[in-house]
């Protein structure tokens, strides 16, 4: 008997083979950006899917629903296809900010239970329609990759944290932090700009912080900011990139909360409008730019605070420092907590010209 | 031994048979020759039979004849006595006869006493010189390769291994060709036990015609069921002088080219002799890439089916645009495109293999070129699946042991299948057999895998690395020799100089 055995295992590989759907990548329609707007009491969603034309360039082709539940958007869409619409390689979701008030994480339900989409899907949200987004025509890599690596470069060389759907999850479920998404405007019909970010509270977007707020927010969340900031002081302007930063806080006083934020920032001076950097011009700089950071993390704690927002995780910072943390008592003590910045500027470098 | 000759019972079996009704039989073949000659001292007639095709000319006429007719010899023992040969000798015994003359041997018989005969070995010697090695050529190194003589491939090897330890043991197999088999083995050093496993698989071989060691392979393999060669065959003497030096046995066939090698392990078929006239580090390098090369080549076209089949979500985004274009005209799914273009790489090969070389260099021109570019501009495969193809065509190639190779081209195809049947899982089952498979093998009994599994890491020294020579001290573990060590590891480490 035990000769056999191969007979039936041999027969369920053949028959139940049959059982399994096949996609083959030119046989199915690959969707790289989802978008979700709103429409009257509707939801509009769009789908980015990118065609591949013989002498290799790719173009965009969007379909469009409209509807109540997002799992219906897909049904409709679906319908208007020759071939299955594909999630599973998605490279950004945008939500349109009426949407991006009203809540994200339930559209996002639909993604989450599709184990086919990566974590590492972008989302964010859009000032005006995502569909209009998709309808430019960005880079020649397709629409897909252009908003996805705009993200990711972003977060790599510039100002942006990191915000994918893994860290929009971690922040969102996290206690004591607040999730943040990047604030995409399309300035041209070829381009589009990171013009800030959209602050939730919860579910829902707050507030959104402005460009040029974003290199003291990283400051304060990220350790290996590569951000850039410009000086100004009176003698010219200097344009200092961060090499390396480490932030820092610590509770000085729990009844009222004060706590102090100490920022290291590592810089390297890329320009000055100087003449020449004269002595003490450097020492100088790193002060001007002391100042400035104290000056708007302080800012920006506070317009947190006020907005009764959390996207730095101060909350989640206390609970690790105290036993038996109480968060429905932390939500009135953040209110009234204090916060001390102090900022430590080392330019390491000036460039070859001296 | 005396046991395996009593079991044949068959219709070869030679009863008592006079020597008249021998020669009846014998005389039917045109090459049979009885001459008889009259010794000029004292008058006596004498008879000389042979096999005319096997016995050379030149040593009966110049050193049989002269002697046996201008000397006064008057019987066969005075033959074995004054001839001036070396290998003569008499008997009695008529089964002798027939045995003898079909080996090369004069008979010698005097009229006056029949019964009694002296056997003179005249065999003629015709076969190739000793050339360089084909398959398993080395820039550097020895240019020596074996022949199909058996008493010059063990010349060439007791030339390497000039100590009396060294034992060829003869066994002789099959009812019709009554082939020469040499086992060989350094006494004291291999096994006993794996030196009684061979000795008992050879006598029992029951086969009537032995052509080449391949048989042998596939006869006294452990399992002669797997497609995985489970003794090395080399036809390089300093290999096999190499391996009797580690304590393993080999085997020679007379007829056969190649020599085997017994016990291997998997990743021995990996290794080139050149690793070992190469430094160590070089040699290391190059044994990880041909591991590479092979698991290259059996798993990269199940994967590519696998992936564009079922998996499009594991491609890199970038990567996705190549392979949508390039396979947006094809008109079949993945796994007839991936078909199609292994068996027209088998085929190039078979024909190949099987024309004249200069035939067969133009086949692989024509088809390799002409065939890949037109199926793909006529659009039936895709010109990533045929880069893929090719790679991993000129993968296989990379593996020095030719039967081995041969086993990687033909294990690509139950991955491809399984592949197309369940995508990457399938793929991990097809492996999950394989490795269950490989992990049951042994070879004359000790593990296959060995240094994988069972985890030696003592072995590891001469497997998937080549470690220089002074940590080569030890012989391998899984040979389980008599004598361990092979050389004093303080001795090889230290190095002298002339003033100290």
């Amino acid at each position: 008997m035990k000769k056999y055995f191969f007979i039936p295992l041999l027969l369920f590989t053949v028959l139940l083979a049959g059982c399994i759907n096949k996609k083959i990548i030119d046989d199915v329609n690959i969707t790289t950006g989802i978008g979700i707007d709103k429409e009257g009491e509707q939801y509009l969603g769009s789908a980015m899917i990118p065609v591949y034309n013989p002498d290799k360039s790719i173009e965009n082709f969007i379909f469009t629903a409209k509807g109540t539940v997002v799992r219906d958007l897909m049904f409709q869409m679906q319908q208007t296809s020759s071939q299955p619409i594909v999630g599973g390689s998605l490279d950004v979701t945008l939500f349109d900010e009426t949407v991006a008030r009203e809540g994200i994480p339930h559209v996002l339900d639909v993604f989450l239970r599709d184990p086919s989409v990566g974590a590492r899907v972008h989302l964010a949200v859009v000032d005006g329609k995502a569909k209009d987004i998709f309808e430019g025509k960005y880079g020649d890599r397709g629409n897909g990759r252009y908003l996805a690596e705009l993200i990711e470069s972003n977060y790599k060389t510039g100002n942006l944290p990191l915000t994918n759907l893994h860290q929009f999850l971690h922040d969102y479920y996290q206690k004591g932090k607040d999730p943040v998404l990047p604030y995409l405007r399309q300035t041209r019909p070829d381009l589009v700009n990171i013009a800030g970010l959209a602050l939730f509270k919860g579910e829902k977007v707050v507030d959104v912080l402005d460009e040029n707020k974003l290199f003291y927010f990283k400051l304060m969340v990220d350790y290996y900011s590569e951000g850039a900031l410009k000086i100004k002081d009176e003698h010219g302007e200097s344009f200092i990139k961060s090499i390396h930063s480490t932030y820092n806080f610590k509770v000085k006083n729990r009844n009222p909360y004060k706590f102090s934020v100490t920022l290291e920032v590592d810089g390297m001076l890329t320009e000055h409008t100087g003449k020449s950097l004269e002595k003490g011009e450097i020492k100088r700089i790193e002060k001007q730019m002391e100042k400035q950071i104290k000056k708007e993390c302080l800012a920006l704690l506070e317009r947190f605070q006020e907005n009764k927002i959390d996207p730095v995780g101060i909350g989640h910072f206390i609970k690790t420092q105290t036993r038996n943390f109480d968060f429905k008592k932390w939500e009135e003590s953040y209110q009234n907590a204090s916060f001390d910045v102090d900022a430590k500027v080392k330019i390491v470098e000036v460039g070859v010209i001296e | 031994m005396n046991n395996f000759f009593k079991k044949k019972k068959r219709w070869l079996q030679k009863s008592e048979r006079s020597v008249e009704k021998q020669e009846q039989e014998i005389k039917k073949s045109l090459d049979y020759s009885k001459t008889h000659f009259i010794n000029q001292k004292n008058n006596k007639t004498f008879t000389l039979t042979f096999i005319q095709t096997l016995v050379d000319d030149k040593i009966v006429n110049n050193n049989m004849l002269p002697p046996l007719i201008e000397e006064e010899i008057a019987s066969v023992k005075e033959v074995e006595k004054r001839l001036p040969m070396s290998d003569i000798f008499v008997s009695k015994d008529k089964n002798e006869i027939e045995n003898k003359l079909f080996h090369g041997y004069v008979m010698v018989t005097f009229d006056d006493s029949p019964e009694e005969f002296a056997f003179i070995g005249a065999a003629k010697n015709i076969g190739r010189s000793v050339t360089s090695p084909e398959i398993e050529f080395s820039v550097v190194g020895p240019k020596e390769a074996f022949i199909e003589s058996l008493d010059q491939n063990i010349n060439m090897i007791r030339k390497r291994l000039p100590i009396k330890e060294l034992i060829a043991e003869e066994f002789k197999i099959g009812e019709l060709t009554k082939t020469k088999v040499c086992l060989l083995y350094i006494d004291g050093v291999t096994n006993k036990q794996i030196i009684n496993t061979v000795q008992q698989r050879l006598s029992e071989i029951d086969k009537d015609e032995i052509s080449d060691s391949s048989y042998l392979t596939q006869i006294i393999s452990d399992n002669g069921n797997s497609p995985f060669p489970q003794l090395l065959d080399s036809e390089r003497p300093d290999r096999i002088v190499a391996s009797l030096a580690e304590g393993k046995i080999a085997i020679v066939v007379d007829g056969s080219p190649h020599v085997l090698i017994g016990p291997t392990q998997l990743t021995e078929f990996f290794n080139s002799f050149e690793d070992y006239l190469l430094n160590w580090i070089l040699a290391s390098f190059i044994r990880l890439i041909r591991l590479f090369a092979v698991t290259f080549s059996i798993m990269i076209t199940p994967i590519y089916v696998a992936v564009v089949t079922y998996h499009y979500e594991l491609i890199p985004k970038d990567l996705l645009s190549t392979l949508i274009i390039s396979r947006r005209v094809i008109p079949f799914p993945p796994i007839l495109e991936a078909l199609f273009l292994e068996v027209t790489i088998e085929l190039l090969r078979e024909a190949g293999a099987r024309l004249p070389t200069k035939v067969g260099q133009t086949i692989g021109i024509v088809g390799g070129i002409v065939l890949g570019t037109a199926s793909v501009e006529a659009g039936l495969t895709s010109n990533v699946l045929l880069i893929f193809i090719a790679l991993s065509a000129l993968a296989s190639f990379t593996t020095p042991v030719y039967q081995m190779s041969n086993t990687i081209r033909i294990l690509r195809f139950p991955f491809l299948f399984m592949a197309e049947l369940w995508g990457l899982l399938g793929i991990t089952i097809a492996f999950g057999f394989l490795l269950t498979h490989l992990l049951r093998l042994t070879s004359l009994g000790q593990p296959f895998m060995e240094p994988i599994f069972p985890f030696r890491v003592k072995d590891y020294k001469d497997a998937l690395f080549r470690f220089p020579f002074n940590m080569q001290a030890k012989r391998p573990i899984f040979l389980r020799t008599e004598k361990p060590q092979r050389f004093s590891e303080e001795k090889a480490k230290k190095k002298k100089d002339i003033d100290e």
